[in-house]
């Protein structure tokens, strides 16, 4: 399933660490609760992440300008980090608009050829209807029934059911998955869930959910000091909140008793919360 | 990237008939009903992994069990009039929302359906599509035809109920094919194979519906009769037709009555040139078809 275009013509190699049987996690941007970019940003912080890496964004993304987010322009860009100490490669991407096999056939040849990766986790936040409050869930989809095993002993969801309904397409995780597959190289799908008003803010108590269970399956020994305390400053801010909007504090009790609430209702909960939480 | 055969049969200058889906699927209904018709058998497929993004995953206990592509088939049949072979195409390979194929996916997908003919030894190759014409949907369609050699123009249109695009008022000869149907035209032409193009009428302010037009393929189905001397029972097609007609006139009562009242002109009025004067006049029928044009903005084109 190699193509004939190498890793040469679509990618710069900075560096070849020395690294051999790690193991790829793989994060995109956007993604829900920014869970991708904020799981990669803090590990190779923690780790002391660096890039040798990157694919090339010609065949992948229009570049017919630069999109501004958050005030700052911003071109989109695959990078490879690598920590040697941990054996671990982490890739940060913007989810590519284009040639999604050629992207990820390319992604795995860079892991295989440098790295010679053994396994992949593949990250992604997922909106819920739950509330901020209850305990985000992690769900896993595994390549093969051997490599589910490798995360039966976790506090994991694993025994997800699902089939593209009808006027969907598969997410890009999903075609990794199948693609490492083809390749036999073990490949799990972590989807953890971010409470719906959080989607286009951040969720640090999701990437807390993912990045403990990446420490413990991979033991990396992350400090999770820093990053519970911007959880704290996040629920402090939402309490604030709630003590300040009684109409935002009744739908969100709402939430957190099971209770649903009408499409305009949570319209107004996104909306309110984006312009106060940001 | 290659391609894929369950099947090596020995086959004798097959026909290929091969088609993507376009307006109306005018073009894939037909040639999907003929191909079950005859019951052709599976022959190989175009691995689909560089020209499709997938279409379904299936996740059984937090397993990944399946990822699923549009599929790009061959099928053959043996008949007594001569071997066939077919391709059909569930989508075309496009780039982001673009429901029609264009560049190097469209490019390199025609090339591998041709190396398939050749492989076989394929004398010529037809495709199927529709033409948005200026008809209306009580009337029965014509079938425009598109060779890529003047060395076909004679036969194509000594078939019944067929029309060359010089048979078009307006537009001498010209005109453009969109997506897959019309470029292996093209690229059959590059590597040396007579094809042709037969594209069913769908009327002008049906083409924008997501609504197939079975009356349309059926058309085409009719001179694929003729060119491959077989016999085709159109009972299910005409059932399909029937059920679909109902809908279109539901579609058409929704519209305005000022403009139904002008669509309701095309039903006695013909766009190709004619040898003798029909009810309406000449200036009538320049000033509906202007009309008709302005309504829908854009001229009439084909897929």
């Amino acid at each position: 399933m190699r193509t004939e275009t190498t890793v040469k013509t679509r990618a710069k190699i900075f560096s070849r660490p020395e690294i051999q049987t790690a193991s790829l996690i793989v994060t995109w941007m956007p993604d829900a609760g920014k869970v991708g970019a904020g799981v990669a940003e803090y590990l190779n912080k923690k780790l002391g992440g660096f890039v040798f890496a990157e694919i090339e964004p010609l065949e992948f993304f229009p570049l017919d300008g630069v999109s501004v987010e958050d005030d700052i322009a911003h071109f989109p860009e695959t990078k490879f980090y690598c920590c040697p100490q941990k054996n671990l490669m982490i890739v940060k991407s913007d989810l590519p608009r284009f040639e999604w096999y050629d992207f990820l056939v390319t992604m795995l040849d860079i892991a295989e050829e440098i790295c010679k990766v053994k396994g992949i986790y593949v990250l992604g936040g997922m909106a819920t209807a739950s509330a901020h409050t209850i305990p985000r869930a992690l769900l896993t989809v595994a390549n093969s029934s051997q490599t589910k095993r490798l995360v039966e002993n976790y506090d994991v969801v694993s025994n997800m059911e699902y089939e593209t309904p009808e006027g969907q397409r598969p997410t890009i995780n999903s075609f990794l998955l199948w693609i490492a597959q083809q390749r036999g190289i073990p490949a799990i799908n972590l989807w953890v869930q971010v409470p719906f008003y959080l989607v286009a803010i951040e969720d640090p108590q999701a990437w807390k959910k993912a990045l403990d269970f990446l420490d413990r399956q991979l033991e990396l020994g992350v400090d999770f000091s820093e990053l519970n305390d911007r959880i704290a400053r996040q629920n402090q801010r939402i309490a604030q909140v709630r003590s300040q909007h009684p109409d935002l504090d009744n739908f969100l009790s709402r939430l957190e008793s099971n209770l649903g609430l009408s499409t305009s209702e949570s319209e107004r909960l996104i909306r309110q919360m984006e312009d106060l939480l940001r | 990237m290659g391609i894929v055969f369950y099947k090596e049969p020995e086959l004798e200058a097959p026909l290929l008939i091969a088609c993507w889906p376009g307006i109306g699927n005018i073009g894939i209904i037909a040639v999907d009903a003929l191909r079950k018709m005859l019951g052709a058998e599976e022959l190989g497929e175009i691995e689909p992994w560089e020209f499709f993004y997938p279409k379904k995953v299936v996740i059984r206990d937090g397993v990944l069990k399946a990822l699923e592509f549009p599929t790009s088939k061959f099928y053959f049949k043996r008949t007594y009039k001569g071997d066939l072979l077919f391709f059909i195409g569930e989508e075309q390979p496009g780039t982001g929302a673009k429901v029609y194929a264009e560049g190097t996916k469209a490019y390199k997908m025609a090339n591998l359906v041709i190396d398939v003919a050749a492989k076989f030894g394929c004398k010529r190759i037809y495709t199927s599509g529709a033409a948005v014409a200026p008809i209306h949907h009580t009337t029965d369609s014509r079938v425009w035809v598109v060779p890529n050699s003047e060395s076909l123009i004679k036969e194509m249109k000594g078939y019944p109920n067929t029309v060359l695009m010089s048979d078009i008022e307006g537009r001498g000869g010209q005109g453009n094919i969109t997506g897959l149907n019309g470029l292996l035209l093209g690229v059959a032409k590059k590597r040396g194979i007579e094809a042709a193009c037969l594209m069913g009428e769908i009327p002008i302010y049906l083409h924008g519906f997501p609504i197939p037009y079975p009356k349309g393929s059926k058309a085409v189905l009719r001179v694929l009769e003729m060119i491959l001397g077989v016999e085709i029972d159109m009972t299910e097609l005409d059932a399909f037709a029937k059920r679909t007609e109902k809908e279109i006139e539901s579609i058409y009562h929704r519209l305005p009555a000022e403009i139904r009242e002008h669509l309701d002109k095309l039903a006695s009025m013909t766009y190709i040139r004619e040898a003798e004067p029909g009810p309406i006049t000449e200036e009538d029928k320049r000033k509906i078809l202007q009309e008709i044009d302005k309504l829908f903005k854009k001229e009439s084109g084909e897929d």
